[in-house]
């Protein structure tokens, strides 16, 4: 007979979104702060939305580029790259720097320089998504329908990256690259299997 | 334009702060969660299968039973996650006698099953204990996604054992161009990913089907999560869900590696080259009545991929129910409840 499998729900998973939600708040706050002061003083809202949205872009371009320096606000964007290493780490193969014992170390660094490429397709997205928010914030603003509360702001934002993450999965470069990277991943392991 | 001023955001993720740490309190409260509702009894084991009855909701349910082929990916308790979510409630509230395979949980011992074994031993096996007991020299057949794909093999290879054949989200041309699970196995070394495991980890599942939308499905959901804390009803459905999600058993190596190429990868199953041990599977051997149920905004399986049944298939009783949702709301959206068990009981039972 079947006995089911313990699949418990992992606090800790919903904990680390939250973190990375109240990161996003924090990085809003400065921009919204900084759009709405432009507009007290007669200022146009495309040119306003424009100045203002570039730092924001900025900050959040730096947490991924260094996501020690603040990593709630860089796993904004590292969500799917993040979810694949603890995949890899399940499987034997944790995120380090050096390459684990029991894995070929050629393989290893191969699997180090696609996890860099994986990163890079990442990063365009992610890039495209706030270009994307930008100008769906220039046409909300345009149709007089204002973004009302700070979720909205984050939905709006996951909306964007999943628009542009969507179009980069479908493309020809990820799929090929998925490919390189499970595959690269396999490649660590020596024959006889995976690594303690 | 942005309307809330930094005090309201100030405001609201001061709200966010206090509901999500009142609901981890209310989260670790909530016990087990439970899923699979409805009395049934094992009537036949083999190896880790085990084949259920569900005990029927009516004096004298249809005599011809009806087996239900969940896939090997994911758990089947999805066919009947909870009291008012349960596709297998309606079927038997319809009068309908059914019958569910689980796989369980594929280990080291099963590395070496093929999907001739799951095919040509296992859904024979509980085709013929049902044809025994029912005293039926053919039985109703529901095929759920890759269930659906096997069920269609299983079918063609034995049609005299079938009298309805009915498949769900199941994908049949895998080469459609909107199909992202074949965009992402397509450059998958198959070999050398069964070669290394021996069985497929489920872990590696759940990654592709995160990667397809991981910003809803590993973000927002969560984000989400804090407004539905005071209900406790809607924070133990979100947690069955979850269970079901990450209750991922690994794949029996050589069936997976099968399964991939000459499906996925290879798309045989509508060039007729599909090979279960010794026998070739033709879909135009399945001649008995077809209803094709699909979900008209599946990502997974697009509609194209199953709709292409009818131009395989060998049935001149074809049909298709195209239910207006996702591959999962199919199963455990209200609308699903009132629409899909209905239909596929009364397209049985009028056959």
């Amino acid at each position: 007979m079947t006995e089911p499998r313990e699949t418990g729900f992992d606090i800790a998973l919903l904990l680390q979104q939250a973190r990375t939600y109240l990161a996003f708040g924090e990085q809003i706050q400065p921009f919204s702060e900084r759009l709405q002061q432009s507009m007290e003083q007669g200022g146009d809202w495309g040119e306003a939305l424009r100045q203002h949205f570039e730092p924001l872009k900025a900050a959040l371009a730096e947490a991924a580029e260094n996501p020690g320096g603040h990593p709630d606000l860089a796993r904004l964007w590292t969500v799917t790259l993040d979810t694949w290493q603890q995949t890899a780490a399940s499987l034997g193969i944790p995120a380090t720097l050096a390459a684990p014992v029991g894995t070929d170390e050629a393989a290893w660094r191969d699997y180090q320089h696609v996890q860099g490429d994986y990163l890079v397709l990442l990063r365009q997205a992610a890039r495209d998504a706030l270009d994307l928010m930008e100008q769906r914030l220039g046409e909300r603003a345009a149709a007089g329908a204002p973004v009302e509360t700070l979720r909205e702001l984050y939905n709006l934002w996951v909306e964007c990256n999943e628009e542009t993450y969507g179009r980069m999965l479908r493309g020809a470069d990820y799929g090929a690259l998925n490919g390189r990277l499970l595959n690269a991943l396999l490649s660590c392991y020596r024959p006889g299997g995976v690594p303690a | 334009m942005i309307g809330p001023t930094p005090a309201q955001m100030n405001e609201e993720l001061r709200l966010f702060q206090v509901r999500l740490a009142e609901g981890a309190r209310t989260l670790q409260g909530l016990g087990p969660i439970e899923t699979g509702v409805l009395p049934r009894d094992a009537v036949y084991q083999e190896d880790k299968l085990t084949l259920f009855r569900y005990q029927p909701r009516v004096a004298t349910p249809h005599p011809v039973p009806l087996l239900i082929v969940y896939a090997l990916v994911n758990r089947p308790y999805m066919m009947d996650l909870q009291e008012d979510r349960s596709l297998i409630r309606g079927l038997l509230d319809a009068g309908l006698d059914v019958y569910l395979i689980d796989w369980g949980y594929p280990d080291a011992d099963d590395r070496h099953l093929t999907l001739a074994d799951y095919v040509l031993r296992y859904i024979d096996h509980c085709v013929e204990t049902l044809r025994a007991r029912h005293a039926q020299e053919a039985i109703n057949l529901l095929g759920v996604c890759q269930g659906g794909a096997l069920s269609l093999c299983y079918t063609a290879l034995h049609p005299a054992k079938i009298r309805n054949l009915v498949t769900m989200v199941t994908p049949v041309d895998f080469h459609t161009p909107d199909n992202l699970l074949t965009h992402l196995v397509r450059h998958v070394n198959i070999d050398l990913l069964v070669d290394t495991f021996g069985n497929l980890p489920g872990q590696l599942l759940n990654f592709t089907f995160l990667s397809l939308s991981p910003f809803r499905l590993a973000g927002q959901k969560y984000v989400d999560l804090v407004d539905i804390f005071d209900d406790a009803q809607a924070l133990k459905n979100f947690l069955r869900m979850e269970k079901w999600i990450f209750d991922s058993p690994d794949q029996a190596g050589e069936a997976f590696r099968q399964f991939a190429k000459d499906f996925f990868q290879q798309n045989k199953l509508i060039k007729g080259a599909v090979q279960i041990g010794e026998r070739r599977v033709d879909l135009s051997d399945i001649v008995m009545p077809v209803l094709n149920v699909y979900a008209s905004q599946d990502h997974l399986v697009p509609p194209a991929a199953s709709k292409a049944l009818a131009s395989y298939c060998g049935s001149r009783d074809y049909s298709e129910l195209s239910f207006k949702g996702g591959h999962i709301g199919i199963y455990v959206s209200s609308r699903a409840q009132r629409e899909v068990p209905p239909a596929i009981s009364a397209w049985l039972l009028a056959r």
